[in-house]
């Protein structure tokens, strides 16, 4: 390992280690020493964590250093020839910039959450909670292989449970946390499966895939997933578009996992019930950390799936983000038509991984960071300006009042919207992230056409989507921010949030048009760099990656035009006096009926209260009393049967032999008196019963085993 | 010295109970013989733990071997291993907080000292006993002093949960004993070595129960091989009882809501550990064909007990018993990780038990510290406990967090090892593959339902506003904490060193693994 090599693996390492210590340093001894300074104190080391990660980026582009690998020996696996469970770092350009983007959000969401946890009976405690969880994610980020991964996933699992319950004295939080956390797990119990079967296959060498080529500290070549992989499956005479089933059963039950953080179909129903939690958290959650670890993850394997297991991915992404976007369009709370939002968005980053389209799938995990974190950062103002009426069919007008916030929240819009200067190649950020994502699924589209006509709707879907998307968000813009007030009280009160949160909102927003590539371009450039140069020449895939000339057809194509302006005009038109021309369609028949499944999420919801929720309680409450009256019964019917027995026993003893214990005495009932000699006596009288007859039992036992000889 | 170092471990606890019941000792001087008898025990086990690490963490080492009943060959032979070596670990420290967390038992203090302390070289000397028969003795007395300890210091039904106890568990020495005087009898014939009682030796000239030529007359094709059937299920069940595995599991909620608080956490911190320790020291090397023969039947009880015992916590509305009831469902993780055979989970099985020993032994202490209080554990009548005392909120998260098996707590490295080891059983020669695969998916789906219950019960009982009796409520004391706090780092540093316990076990599991024969 080179000095430099060794210098940016420790500027990352530490920055994965700063959110942990001043999270321990405030949960310990923050409010006491420090006071409300606690909160300061933690944005201070989420910001040098984001210094050390910016320096490190620096470094890595100046010297270009590869792979670079850290094994920590943590679990011994003698089973498998001495070999270890690691956990450690691995850094390539995907890891570098992911700790750029999450370092950077979490810091601005720290500052942020100076300004909106202000006054909170537990300050303090939500920073400690806040660098806790972004430790969580920075872990997951460097992870070397996938049992680490798999720790910082559950820790991730964990700290969500505590954000989004923070306010746990109120019902609704109590109930989403722990919706967040059970489902979640529902996902791992896939992963720990895919685990399971990758750990027997593999022999426990279970390194990124990414690793692969790359060597370890002490210089030595090491065996990645991917290499063990390639040598499992063709020492058996499979290829990887020929493979064998486990490996498609491994990815898919991996990919569970991802479904589960990343709040994908049909595991999709904690994430606008999360929206329970503070709006900081919020604003997180749903950006940079938690469902960024599902993509990221699905990233992490994407040189190990198969056709079979891309297919399944695809095909989760498409009709997650078909389903969710039809959810944007209806609510009317502002958080909810952003957690939608989300969901759709991870979706066509799921699809992009399933389709091919890497790199841009990825690029678009950053790019959405930014602007969702803003998004969810100026509906936290809105919301802190409207005396937390999330609702926003009461406000209207807001602009003129948080005329920032306005203008964040707009920018943002145009991001999600993929806007772009029409006929041109300039386009804000959103714009070439997800247009990669449709060429890609036109690729994977085409490729698939010998399947028939559905293959199409890997294409169509995300692009009607797309202008869909733009419509829901141009709704909500100008439902929130343009028009007269609706409600004027509300309105009267309205104020610009303090610095502390418009800053961050600025910052971000800036970022939605900076990281775009044509301004800052290193940020597709290590990603599309971090894909394993060793797999794409072994891995002959149905389709090529999403970049190369396919891209500049949809350009000229799809979102390049002036669609996307139809759409947001139409947007901003229809609900700029409310909702007043919306509810008149609404009312049509037909549209009335898609409209009311929309609104109420499909009936998910209710769908799974009845059939697991109260299946499982239901389950164990039978469970729990066939325990209490058939197992337990068993057992108190054998005792009273022995206790009758020694009754009869004793009524004999006292008959025949003088002196004898009385056998009625009721033994079960005299705890108080059993250390006294005649207790201590029926004790021993029925271990000595019991030698007698286990020495019968034995030599019949013999008996029974010499005769069969 | 070194050799006399087990013989104190084992004598010193039942030197101060004898003190304890001295007339004219009050129950403050009690009180701290026991502490300084714990203490004492505590430094001579760590002093046998760096000896044996210096002496190269190799077999039995300290073995001690005196002539005790000739008539029957027994003798007092002692001597410690990796395989009793953590958990004689696990038995000492935790005995001090179990002293600590006694601290304030006013009724009969000295009697109850005393009776622990007997207990406590009970549980020494199962774990440190080579030879069978003092295996047996020191099995059974550790029943005594708990049948006291639950039937006087109990709760209101103590008396039935005590002979409960006691019985259900003898029932389970009754099975072990029949198979014991059938090892007897049996083995002379074939070896020419005479009547044994031997687990295991330093001595390669001491014939043992495992040595190669007794396990061959208890092999398939050996000439007792029917005996070795009857004789597998029957330890099999002796242990399970004591693990306990389910559906053999109904003495322990019982004894465990009876139960005063230090002795929930005993019960549940190490007197199930001698179920997966003797199954380990005893079922599976003794038997190891009969273990191969059966696996799938042990197997899938051992998934059932996963299953069952997480359905049963969840359906609870007592708190302790919900926690007793996941001892259940652990404990299955235990006999999961053992059925299936392979290092990886044989591993894991035992890490999940010293991980379970600290994680239940702190679940039932924050259930007694507001039992204490409350006077009541019905789960629907708390709520707001985290807002009351934020500070036994937080080492109760760490706490069951850590039964949850979340990662960085000690919960979690037994579980996942078990998990693995299940999946890498699909490789053991005679082992069917897609039942191998369906057992792992069931032992994965455990994790859904053991969050669910845990979770319920935290919101249950920590979230939420504040009840208005809990005004009464004293705070929580500096003693309450310092034992919540030993045990929830404890439950970290396991968390995140597991080596701290394979570096110990590895030689002894290799010469376990070569002799079940299945995998390396």
């Amino acid at each position: 390992m080179t000095p430099t090599q060794q210098l940016i693996r420790d500027l990352f390492v530490t920055a994965t280690l700063l959110p942990l210590a001043s999270s321990l340093i405030v949960l310990f001894i923050g409010k006491r020493v420090m006071g409300k300074g606690a909160a300061w104190f933690a944005t201070a080391a989420m910001g040098c964590g984001f210094a050390c990660s910016v320096y490190g980026l620096r470094l890595w582009l100046e010297h270009a250093p590869g792979t670079i690998l850290w094994n920590v020996p943590w679990i011994p696996l003698p089973a498998f020839g001495g070999g270890w469970l690691y956990l450690g770092a691995m850094i390539d350009g995907l890891t570098v910039a992911m700790m750029v983007m999450v370092t950077g959000v979490a810091t601005l969401v720290h500052l942020y959450s100076i300004g909106y946890m202000k006054g909170d009976a537990r300050f303090e405690r939500f920073f400690a909670y806040l660098s806790l969880f972004t430790f969580s994610m920075l872990g997951i980020v460097i992870s070397n292989s996938i049992m680490q991964l798999f720790v910082f996933w559950e820790l991730v699992g964990l700290t969500s449970y505590l954000l989004i319950g923070f306010w746990f004295e109120k019902r609704a939080p109590q109930l989403a946390c722990k919706k967040a956390f059970v489902m979640n797990r529902v996902g791992d119990m896939g992963f720990l499966i895919g685990f399971g079967i990758l750990f027997y296959k593999l022999g426990g060498r279970l390194l990124l895939p990414a690793a692969a080529g790359a060597v370890d500290a002490e210089g030595h070549a090491v065996v990645t997933m991917f290499d063990a992989i390639r040598s499992v499956i063709e020492a058996d005479g499979y290829s990887i578009t020929n493979p064998p089933m486990w490996l498609t059963a491994a990815g898919i039950g991996l990919f569970f996992g991802a479904i589960g953080k990343s709040a994908q179909f049909p595991l999709h129903t904690w994430l606008p019930d999360a929206m329970e939690g503070p709006t900081p958290v919020s604003s997180i959650v749903h950006s940079a950390t938690m469902v960024a670890a599902g993509v990221y993850l699905t990233g992490r394997l994407y040189p190990i799936l198969t056709p079979g297991a891309h297919l399944f991915i695809a095909t989760i992404g498409l009709v997650t983000l078909v389903m969710a976007a039809c959810m944007a369009l209806v609510m009317t709370d502002i958080k909810r038509v952003l957690a939608y939002s989300t969901i759709s968005q991870l979706g066509y980053m799921i699809l992009g991984l399933g389709t091919g389209a890497y790199a841009y799938a990825l690029f678009h995990l950053i790019t959405h960071a930014f602007f969702k974190c803003c998004l969810f950062q100026c509906s936290g103002s809105v919301i802190n300006a409207a005396h937390h009426q999330q609702d926003m069919r009461y406000y209207g007008g807001l602009g003129k009042k948080l005329p920032v916030t306005a203008l964040c929240y707009f920018v943002c819009t145009l991001a999600i919207a993929g806007a772009s200067i029409p006929y041109s190649n300039l386009g804000i950020s959103g714009f070439y992230s997800k247009d990669g994502i449709i060429a890609g699924t036109i690729n994977y589209g085409h490729a698939m056409a010998a399947f028939g006509p559905y293959a199409k709707l890997f294409y169509w879907g995300p692009l009607a989507v797309a202008y869909l998307t733009v419509f829901y968000m141009a709704r909500s813009f100008a439902l929130t921010f343009l028009g007269k007030p609706r409600d004027q009280h509300l309105h009267d009160h309205a104020r610009e949030a303090p610095w502390t949160m418009v800053l961050p909102q600025v910052c971000l927003a800036a970022m939605a048009i900076l990281s775009a590539p044509f301004i800052m371009p290193f940020w597709l450039d290590l990603i599309v760099g971090s894909e394993p140069a060793a797999a794409a020449g072994w891995l002959q895939r149905a389709t090529d990656l999403a970049h190369g000339p396919a891209m500049h057809d949809t350009h000229a194509g799809l979102l390049q035009g002036v669609g996307w302006i139809i759409a947001l005009v139409a947007g901003v038109a229809i609900y700029q006096p409310g909702m007043a021309i919306s509810s008149k369609v609404a009312a049509v028949p037909g549209i009335k009926q898609l409209y009311t499944w929309a609104y109420n999420k499909f009936y998910f919801d209710a769908l799974y209260d009845v059939f697991t929720v109260s299946l499982v309680k239901t389950v164990s409450r039978i469970v729990g009393t066939i325990d209490k009256y058939i197992v337990d019964g068993m057992v108190n019917l054998a005792g009273w049967t022995g206790r009758f027995g020694a009754f009869l026993t004793g009524v004999f003893d006292s008959q025949v032999v003088d002196g004898a214990v009385n056998g009625a005495a009721n033994v079960a009932a005299s705890g108080g008196q059993l250390l006294r000699g005649t207790q201590m006596g029926r004790v021993r009288a029925y271990v000595l019963f019991l030698f007698v007859s286990a020495t019968v039992v034995t030599l019949m036992v013999i008996t029974v085993t010499l005769a069969a000889r | 010295m070194e050799s006399q170092l087990l013989n104190w471990m084992i004598f010193t606890p039942a030197i101060g109970a004898g003190l304890c019941l001295l007339p004219g000792i009050s129950k403050q001087a009690a009180r701290k013989i026991a502490l300084v008898a714990s203490l004492i025990t505590f430094g001579l086990s760590a002093q046998i733990a760096t000896a044996y690490y210096a002496a190269g963490l190799d077999g039995v080492q300290f073995e001690t071997s005196i002539e005790w009943i000739a008539a029957i060959n027994a003798y007092y032979r002692v001597g410690v291993d990796g395989l009793s070596l953590p958990l004689v670990l696990l038995t000492t420290s935790l005995s001090i907080l179990i002293v600590l967390a006694s601290w304030k038992i006013e009724k009969a203090t000295n009697a109850f000292m005393a009776l622990y302390l007997f207990l406590f070289t009970g549980m020494m000397g199962v774990f440190l006993s080579l030879d069978m028969f003092l295996f047996y003795v020191f099995f059974e007395i550790s029943l005594l002093p708990m049948y006291f300890l639950i039937g006087v210091w109990g709760g209101p039904r103590k008396e039935y949960a005590a002979i409960k106890f006691f019985l259900y568990t003898l029932a389970g020495s009754i099975c072990l004993l029949v198979v014991m005087l059938g090892l007897y009898f049996l083995t002379p014939a074939a070896t020419g070595a005479g009547n044994t009682w031997v687990m295991v030796s330093s001595d390669p000239g001491v014939v043992t129960l495992q040595s190669e030529a007794v396990r061959g007359l208890f092999a398939q094709t050996g000439e007792y091989w029917l005996f070795a059937r009857w004789a597998f299920w029957l330890t099999f069940i002796a242990f399970a009882i004591k693990l306990p595995l389910a559906p053999l599991h109904t003495w322990l909620p019982d004894a465990h809501v009876e139960a005063p608080t230090p002795i929930s956490m005993i019960l549940a911190g190490v007197l199930l550990k001698m179920g997966g320790y003797a199954l380990m020291r005893i079922t599976y090397p003794f038997f190891p064909d009969a273990a191969r023969y059966f696996w799938v039947a042990v197997a899938i009880i051992a998934v059932f007990g996963i299953l069952y015992g997480a359905l049963c916590a969840m359906a609870q509305t007592d708190w302790k018993k919900l926690v007793a009831y996941s001892s259940v469902s652990h404990m299955g993780y235990v006999a999961l990780g053992i059925a299936m055979m392979t290092r990886t989970a044989f591993d894991g099985a035992y890490y999940q038990m010293i991980g379970h020993g600290i994680s239940s032994a702190l679940m039932f202490f924050l259930v007694g510290v507001v039992y204490e209080r409350a006077h009541h554990r019905d789960l629907e009548r708390f709520g707001g406990l985290w807002l009351k005392w934020p500070g036994y909120g937080g080492w109760s998260m760490v706490g069951f967090f850590a039964g949850m098996g979340l990662p960085g707590l000690c919960g979690f490295i037994g579980e996942i090892m078990v998990l693995l080891g299940t999946f890498e059983a699909a490789g053991n020669p005679g082992f069917d593959p897609a039942t191998v695969y369906t057992l792992g998916i069931l032992a994965a789906a455990a994790v859904v339902l053991t969050a669910g219950y845990i979770l319920w019960m935290f919101q249950r009982v920590y979230m939420g506003p504040e009840k208005p009796d809990y005004k009464e409520y004293a705070s929580v004391t500096g003693r309450e904490y310092v034992i919540m706090a030993t045990l929830g780092i404890a439950a970290v540093v396991f968390g995140i060193v597991p080596v701290l316990v394979f570096n110990l076990t590895d030689p002894t599991f290799t010469s376990i693994m070569k002799i079940l024969g299945v995998s390396g």
